[in-house]
């Protein structure tokens, strides 16, 4: 609950004569104690000044004191000590750490990578050299949509899908297709790779699994004694698996003994940067919500350029950059910015906060102003001018970019909400958000089932196939912070920028906000720093 | 009862016995599923309810409770029946309280709806944590037919029912009662509730309730919070358990606590929580959840009658606060006639005209055809007020609307002929008209009175207080008080100092202090022309005439008056046009009256005589659902209940079917799923429901499948295995030859094929026994023109409307027939001669339209064709003209419902609408807000209604005659109907009271309503109106929502009539149009898109996936989309071109622009774009 309203902290300013900002005001009032915070301000700020300013007030109350996540981390991922925390009641002592302000927009000199101890002590960041930087994209399907909604794109889309992932799944089974086996001789060994076309339990507590490969269907049943049982619950419909298995007498039906996934080899060994450099994984932005959390914002943007960031050279943003228009009903009574336009103008400005030297990728989400059946091709050219800070990288939802060696599939995320849904809860919840990305690495796609939560545009080709395992996995979409390792492929949600939302109150959600998951690339640990 | 009653029902009773005589004749030939007819007549609600439910001895004890005690108390009482099992057969404790609930629930609804055997699954006990058993009442959506208080009190039954029985209460675990508030929530959010209960209130109702309350899932939409609870089975939304927990508990709490008190047993003390509404409200500063807003609108009504709006500091007129709950939902093509409380819109007038009240609005004919004929007699508006929703019937003896015609003439409209002369020429409407609401609308919405227009009915009362003899005066023939001269109404006002005759008080409210100053200067240098005032043009002085409604022509730089002479008196002149006063003589509150807006009080300060506000109360509306009049159809529509498989084609064949050859080379043979029945007498097995061998009637004959054996039906009709115990249904597939019935249908009726179009079957059969319906009534039902319901009876739609008097001309009939159905007198008691008197309509009296007549006659010729050639029974209606029709009886029956009402047809009407006695449409269970219902031929529901026809599936028994009620009892009818006044004059004091805003309680005793003649010898008679009205069908014949084509044309219509209508914003309308119903549209149809299904153009098959074969895997036939392209962006230009046109918020543009290229992304080739006509060159 605030201490102080804005109301209050005005008065109380202008008792000793001042004018403020009105960010300075809010900044004060939510201070963790605003009469005392107010107090630092006029002791500090110089005689002539009349307007107190955003950055009077940053140069008292600090930012990113850095906290440790909420959750138990993963092994992997390892909490950062604040060793550098300020003490917000001694101003004073923070003026060094705080007065980074003017932005870094000349890289100095190409100081060498592993000059992470040597201090700046003007507290600025000190970028790398620039030429050791690399980053490329894939999967961009970007002005590639030539789906034109007709009946066979969507064939075509599905084929392909079967296509690639069956491919996955040919070294571990000798597939017969379903017409053939249709015809083989009841009792038979059989092994099938098809795409999920229903699941349902028996009577008798059984699954029965319809699989469907390009030639038709065939139904094989898992039995409820068989420890593959419990695999049932994972399967999402249209994803693709493998089975073996009898005939039945009557080559009706198959009894299945064993269930394969994609998968990830177990044996997947990640790629890793040359150098020490670290990239910032962030999602879910939702700069025009009236709960975008810009002080948050602030500490964050400010973090970078201390000289505590000065490796992070990468910002990898998974969607939801605004928090658009016409996204639920009555939306723009919760907005504080109506104008979709003017909500990317001021992400952009926000985008500015970040130092010039970093490298920024993006990726379209739910609420941006794009399509939203997926694959989402990137903004379009007005938002990409509107958006046109530090050269960032716009590209499609979902796209993997390869930075420094290390393959980032960047995916903004709805379809967790459905693996959530569907998976029981100890297999995907929001509370551990990376399992249910790990099982969209595990079927090889990032939204696998048709016909539910997730919108299918057709293409000439699946773009939602994981192809090539990534090193890392970036989604966000649902606002919960989850981190962990899957067959070493490091899964990340990131958290968000909006605080609870009615919404999200209202189902019980209890959004991870102001979080930075920070990736060192050549090592593949992770931090979390908060930024509240 | 007055023996002319008796002698009115026993005419009724008389002709249905005569059809029962015969129709059991029939039935007893074995030919139909059962011997006997299967509607039963219930005498009384007792008997309804006991039919209903199907518990012996219900009937008796109820009759004998309700001699002592009221409806509800005699409900809980029956739970000490139960449990004590003097009433029902129930061993378990389950059973007790399921039979209890059930019956309290028939029991408050008449035993007319389908709610006790449809709403409520089943009873059982679970386990609580603490290993205690406690109650679960698992609800079904039906249960909404139910109402808000039977729901509420089922509850209460149900605890009570678990206290006598010693059953421990529910302790809800911490995520159920989550659940139910995320549930609610849900429900609310994707169907909608009446009263949408805040979080806090959902939280402590569950946290209390000593019940659980759980129920069938409803929708697909799934909470996301609380899934996969033990004991919950669904983590869809339970409707029922919603409808029972937000609209029941929730909304009804003051009426459960009333019997709570009266229990020793039940102590629900948390319910005066709820009624003290601090729940929810102990910290409003975070509560803003999505109900926020509906919140304020309740409570906007609830609060304000003590509420004196103020206006800034000067002080302002008593008005109801604007309510803007009807606009919501907008709907293209239905358009708005008055934005809330807004200038220009309909004028409330209080009274009731003789085919209005109960839930309806009376509007001038002439306004319905000014508005471009988009109201039409029995259309329903949705209004600001009193009630949410009315039908709207043509009222001709109040105030028509005023309009200003292209050439600048303003004039009142009152007569519909003229409305359509210079339809085409108004320019705006400024003034819509009056709009007749009678005072039971407020007592039954419990809505507080809103401040009354200066009227006719008032005026002479106020005359007889200030002292004339009004009746002296009524008697002169040289006077006509309802439209005097100026001379007599300026000499009345002065004389007798009554407030000025309505006719000449201008509406002064609705015009600025400036603009009413500015109007006596234009006139104090005016001059009179041959009679007729003429002042300067301004845009002040036109303005000011238009809202004060002076009729008046405008020239280039003059505005003529013809009739000023009050105008100029109420401003305080002389007929000379001399003004004797200043604007420093005026007051500084007249001044700053409602902030200036409002000329009211100046005009009263300068005035040589009284004047009252001439409509205070506007009430904004908008058009609800058109007016209907239909005959019922199946899609497609069915002739014969008779499963033909796939065969018969998209129509469904018969005969196609008939002639199909199977790969044994015969035709029309299926192997078809219907019940097998045996013959009692040869012990030969059939489908048919007579023997084809010895014509004896067949039963149902049960055997298991898997070990042959021979089963019997137990006590509750389950038929079980007696050795694998598993259950056992009569429907069996059997090879069927479609073709031997049907040629020998047609063969015992004499017919050929070519006697009628198309016999149309179904494919196959939903009942539990699939018995099908002999081949022969569907051939004369084909021949007739008329198609079946799925119980086997012919329907008839028709929107209700209420009448309470009728003249036989208007009816389409003489006065000859009325004597003839035993009508003796008129409304003043004069005898019967001529045909435009006006006759009291008996209770169950109904007027067909003209369609349904039309249908009626079909439905007779086609009984009494069924009766001859098939039964071999004379006929029963012998029908030529609709004039036979007269006397006849027919059902009606309301949807979800499960009781007919026996109605007798008098006449009818050319509106497209149903009007009946409101006693006759309450003992339905409907009101006349627009709702519908049907009727049916009395024959043909005897002879082929029956139950074995009924879809075997939740709500399959609704909508279906299980019981009649032959005779209306009014304390049995729906309660909203005795809430209407049945008066010929309102008092003044009621007048007065509506201009303190007064509760409608106050003045429920000056006001005879139907309640206080319940129970006595008049509870049948004495139904007057204040108002009457020329005809009861004026204006047009049907909305033009109907005549118009497409959709586009409906709304392009909707927006020039906004711009049309002074209190219409039409920029408003545009954007709740886009809103709800553009953009929902669009953006639904995008994202059904992007996951729809697909289905084989060539069998039919659906595929939840587009197939990876491409083709159907059924029959390798072309599989297509069933969302396309141009369903998914019909409406973008439109939207677009509109937002455009009507200045919509750039919000609204903006999503319609990023919709725009969403769909270009979907549907349009990146690497293939026509950007403009360049490309093409």
């Amino acid at each position: 609950m605030p201490s102080e309203t804005p109301a209050s902290v005005v008065q109380s300013l202008a008792r000793h004569g001042y004018n403020a900002e009105r960010e300075a005001v809010t900044l004060l009032a939510r201070a963790p104690d605003p009469p005392e915070a107010i107090g630092a301000v006029l002791e500090n700020i110089s005689e002539e000044t009349l307007r107190i300013t955003v950055t009077d007030v940053r140069a008292v109350i600090d930012s990113a004191p850095i906290e440790d996540p909420p959750q138990e981390p993963p092994v992997e991922a390892q909490n950062t000590e604040s060793n550098q925390a300020t003490d917000a009641d001694s101003p004073v002592e923070t003026e060094g750490v705080t007065s980074k302000q003017p932005k870094r927009d000349d890289p100095t000199d190409s100081s060498a990578v592993d000059d992470a101890e040597e201090i700046d002590t003007s507290g600025n960041r000190r970028a790398s050299d620039i030429s050791l930087r690399s980053l490329s994209i894939a999967n961009d399907m970007t002005g590639q949509s030539t789906g034109t909604g007709e009946y066979k794109q969507f064939v075509r889309t599905f084929r392909d899908r079967y296509e690639r992932l069956s491919k996955l799944l040919r070294s571990r089974v000798n597939h017969r297709p379903t017409k053939a086996i249709s015809k083989m001789p009841g009792g038979s060994e059989a092994e099938l790779i098809g795409l999920v076309n229903d699941v349902r339990s028996t009577k008798g507590g059984h699954w029965l699994i319809e699989l469907e490969d390009t030639t038709g269907t065939f139904p094989c049943l898992v039995t409820k004694d068989k420890n593959i049982s419990e695999l049932v619950n994972e399967l999402l419909m249209d994803e693709c698996i493998a089975v073996q298995g009898r005939l039945s007498d009557d080559a009706g039906i198959m009894f299945v003994d064993s269930l394969h996934f994609p998968d990830v080899p177990r044996t997947h060994r990640p790629s890793t940067a040359d150098r020490h450099v670290q990239a910032a994984l962030i999602s879910d932005i939702h700069v025009g919500s009236q709960e975008f959390m810009a002080e948050a914002w602030h500490q964050f943007t400010d973090w970078l350029h201390s000289e505590e960031a000065q490796h992070v050279e990468y910002l990898l943003i998974a969607g939801d950059m605004v928090e658009g228009v016409g996204v639920y009903p009555n939306q723009d009574k919760e907005l504080d910015i109506i104008d979709i336009y003017d909500q990317y103008e001021m992400f952009a400005e926000y985008l500015k906060e970040v130092p010039g030297d970093m490298e920024i990728v993006m990726i379209p989400g739910n609420h941006d102003a794009v399509r939203l059946a997926e694959p989402q091709p990137g903004f379009d050219d007005r938002l990409r001018d509107i958006m046109d800070i530090h050269d960032a990288r716009i590209v499609s939802n979902p796209a993997t970019v390869t930075i420094e060696n290390v393959s980032v599939l960047m995916y903004h995320g709805v379809s967790l909400d459905e693996v959530i849904a569907e998976l029981p809860e100890e297999k995907a919840s929001y509370d551990e958000s990376h399992k249910a990305m790990y099982h969209l690495l595990k079927k090889r796609h990032v939204a696998p089932q048709y016909g539910g939560r997730n919108r299918l545009a057709p293409e000439t080709q699946d773009y939602l196939v994981i192809d090539n395992v990534p090193d890392i996995f970036h989604t966000g979409h649902v606002h919960k912070i989850g981190w962990g390792k899957y067959h070493n492929v490091l899964a990340v949600n990131s958290g968000c920028w909006q605080a609870q939302t009615d919404f999200q109150k209202s189902v019980n959600i209890n959004p991870d906000s102001g979080y930075a998951p920070i990736v060192d690339l050549d090592t593949l640990n992770m931090t979390v720093r908060k930024f509240v | 009862m007055r023996p002319e009653d008796e002698r009115y029902f026993g005419r009724i009773e008389d002709r249905l016995d005569e059809a029962l005589a015969l129709a059991s004749e029939a039935k007893a030939q074995g030919k139909d599923p059962e011997t006997e007819i299967e509607i039963p007549v219930a005498r009384d609600m007792a008997d309804r309810v006991e039919n209903i439910l199907g518990i012996d001895g219900v009937a008796e004890r109820v009759r004998e409770l309700e001699e002592q005690m009221s409806r509800e108390e005699a409900a809980l009482e029956l739970v000490n029946d139960f449990v004590e099992e003097t009433v029902g057969d129930y061993d378990s404790r389950e059973g007790k309280i399921d039979g209890a609930v059930r019956t309290a629930v028939a029991l408050l609804t008449e035993g007319v709806v389908a709610a006790p055997i449809e709403g409520i699954d089943r009873v059982e006990l679970l386990k609580n944590d603490d290993g205690t058993e406690f109650v679960n009442v698992y609800y079904a959506g039906p249960i909404r037919s139910a109402g808000g208080t039977a729901q509420a009190l089922s509850v209460l039954v149900a605890d009570y029912a678990r206290s006598l029985l010693g059953i421990a209460e529910y302790k809800g675990r911490d995520d159920e009662i989550e659940r139910y508030v995320e549930e609610i929530g849900l429900y609310d959010k994707e169907t909608g509730l009446q009263y949408s209960p805040k979080d806090k209130e959902t939280r402590f109702i569950a946290q209390n309730m000593p019940i659980m309350l759980d129920g069938e899932a409803t929708g697909d939409e799934e909470v996301s919070g609380y899934r996969d609870l033990e004991r919950v089975d669904t983590n869809s939304a339970r409707g029922g358990m919603c409808l029972v927990m937000a609209e029941g508990i929730a909304l009804k709490a003051p009426k459960i606590q009333r019997y709570t008190r009266q229990l020793d047993e039940v102590e629900w003390p948390w319910l005066q929580d709820l009624i003290d509404g601090t729940i929810g409200k102990e910290s409003g500063s975070e509560e803003t959840n999505d109900g926020s807003d509906v919140d304020s609108d309740e409570s906007e009504s609830e609060t304000e009658a003590d509420e004196e709006p103020e206006t800034g500091d000067s002080e302002g007129p008593v008005r109801a606060e604007p309510a803007t709950k009807f606009l919501r939902d907008l709907i293209a093509g239905r358009p708005v006639f008055g934005h809330p409380s807004e200038q220009g819109g309909f004028r409330l007038r209080y009274g009731r005209a003789r085919n209005h009240g109960f839930a309806t609005a009376g509007v001038h004919p002439a306004t319905m055809h000014l508005i471009d004929d988009f109201l039409a007699t029995g259309t329903q508006i949705k209004t600001e007020r009193p009630g949410k929703a009315a039908g709207v019937v043509p009222v001709d003896s109040i105030d028509g609307p005023t309009v200003r015609l292209a050439n600048g003439d303003v004039r009142r409209i009152d007569d519909p002929q003229e409305a359509l002369e210079i339809r085409n020429g108004v320019e705006k409407i400024i003034d819509i008209g009056e709009y007749l609401v009678n005072f039971g609308e407020f007592i039954e919405n419990n809505h507080a009175l809103v401040p009354a227009s200066y009227v006719y009915e008032w005026w002479t009362q106020d005359m007889e207080v200030a002292g004339a003899n009004v009746q002296a005066m009524l008697d002169d023939p040289r006077m006509d008080l309802d439209d005097p001269t100026p001379d007599e109404a300026i000499e009345w006002a002065t004389e007798y100092d009554c407030p000025l005759h309505p006719q000449y008080t201008y509406l002064w409210h609705d015009i600025s202090v400036d603009e009413f100053l500015a109007l006596a200067d234009a006139i104090d240098s005016g001059e009179i022309v041959d009679g007729i005032l003429a002042i300067e043009r301004t845009d002040m002085t036109q303005q000011a005439l238009e809202h004060l409604l002076v009729e008046h022509t405008a020239t280039a730089d003059a505005l003529r008056i013809p009739e000023w002479r009050l105008v100029v008196r109420s401003l305080g002149m002389t007929e000379s046009l001399r003004k004797s006063w200043t604007k420093a003589d005026l007051s500084d509150r007249a001044l700053t009256w409602d902030g200036g807006a409002n000329a009211m009080e100046a005009v009263r300060e300068v005035a040589p005589f009284e004047l009252r506000e001439r409509a205070p109360t506007r009430i904004g509306n908008r058009m609800g659902r058109p007016e209907k009049s239909e005959k019922r159809d199946l899609s497609p529509a069915v002739h014969t209940l008779f499963p033909i498989r796939e065969a018969g084609g998209n129509q469904r064949s018969v005969g196609q079917a008939s002639r199909q050859m199977d790969d044994k080379g015969r035709r029309g043979v299926f192997d078809l799923q219907v019940g097998m029945r045996e013959c009692p007498s040869c012990g030969d097995h059939t489908y048919k429901s007579q023997c084809p061998d010895c014509g004896d009637h067949t039963e149902p004959y049960y055997e298991c499948d898997d070990c042959g054996i021979e089963c019997e039906p137990d006590e509750s009709g389950r038929v079980l295995c007696p050795r694998c115990e598993s259950e056992i249904s009569s429907a069996v597939w059997q090879e069927v030859s479609v073709r031997a019935e049907y040629r020998g249908a047609l063969e015992s009726l004499g017919e050929r094929e070519a006697t009628f179009d198309i016999l149309k079957g179904v494919k196959g059969l939903t009942s539990a026994h699939k018995i099908p319906e002999p081949m022969e009534k569907g051939v004369l039902r084909s021949k007739h023109g008329v198609s079946s319901f799925k119980d086997g009876t012919v329907r008839y739609d028709m929107t209700d409307l209420p009448v309470t008097a009728v003249r036989p001309e208007e009816l389409d009939v003489t006065v000859d027939h009325f004597k003839e159905l035993g009508y003796e007198t008129d409304i003043n008691g004069d005898r019967l001669i001529h045909d435009d008197q006006l006759i009291e309509l008996k209770v169950q009296d109904i007027v067909l339209s003209d369609g349904a007549a039309e249908h009626m006659i079909r439905i007779a010729n086609f009984v009494d064709e069924l009766l001859t050639d098939y039964y071999d029974l004379p006929a029963f209606y012998e029908v030529n003209g609709r004039d036979d029709l007269v006397g006849e009886l027919v059902f009606g029956m309301a949807p979800h419902t499960s009781a007919a009402v026996v109605g007798r047809v008098v006449g009818f009407t050319a509106a497209a609408v149903g009007y009946a006695h409101p006693y006759f449409h309450a003992a339905k269970r409907r009101n006349c807000d627009g709702d519908e219902d049907c009727v049916m031929l009395l024959m043909d529901g005897l002879l082929n209604f029956s139950k074995c026809y009924l879809p075997d599936k939740r709500g399959g028994s609704m909508d279906a005659p299980l019981v009649m009620s032959s005779r209306i009892d009014p304390s049995e009818i729906d309660d909203e109907a005795h809430n209407m006044d049945i008066v010929r004059q309102y008092p003044r004091e009621f007048y007065e009271a509506t201009l303190r805003m007064a509760d409608p309680g106050e003045v429920e005793e000056l006001i005879q309503i139907g309640e206080d003649t319940l129970g006595t010898d008049e509870q049948y008679r004495g139904f007057d109106h204040t108002h009457d009205t020329t005809n009861i069908h004026m204006g047009p014949s049907l909305s033009a929502y109907k005549t118009l084509g497409s959709m586009m044309d409906k709304m392009d219509a909707q927006l020039e009539l906004a711009r049309k209508l002074r209190a219409v914003d039409e920029t408003d309308v545009a954007e709740r149009v886009i809103e709800y119903h553009f953009l929902p549209d669009l953006i639904g149809n995008l994202r059904a898109f992007s996951r729809q299904k697909t289905r084989c153009l060539d069998c039919g098959e659906k595929y939840r996936r587009m197939p990876l074969t491409e083709e159907c895997r059924e029959c390798g036939g072309r599989v297509n989309l069933t969302v396309h392209q141009g369903s998914v962006n019909k409406y973008m230009d439109t939207a677009i071109e509109v937002a455009d046109r009507f200045g919509c918020r750039e919000y609204t543009k903006q999503r319609l622009a990023i919709l725009e290229k969403s769909l270009e992304s979907v549907f349009e080739d990146d690497t293939n774009k026509q950007s403009g006509i360049a490309d093409f060159m």
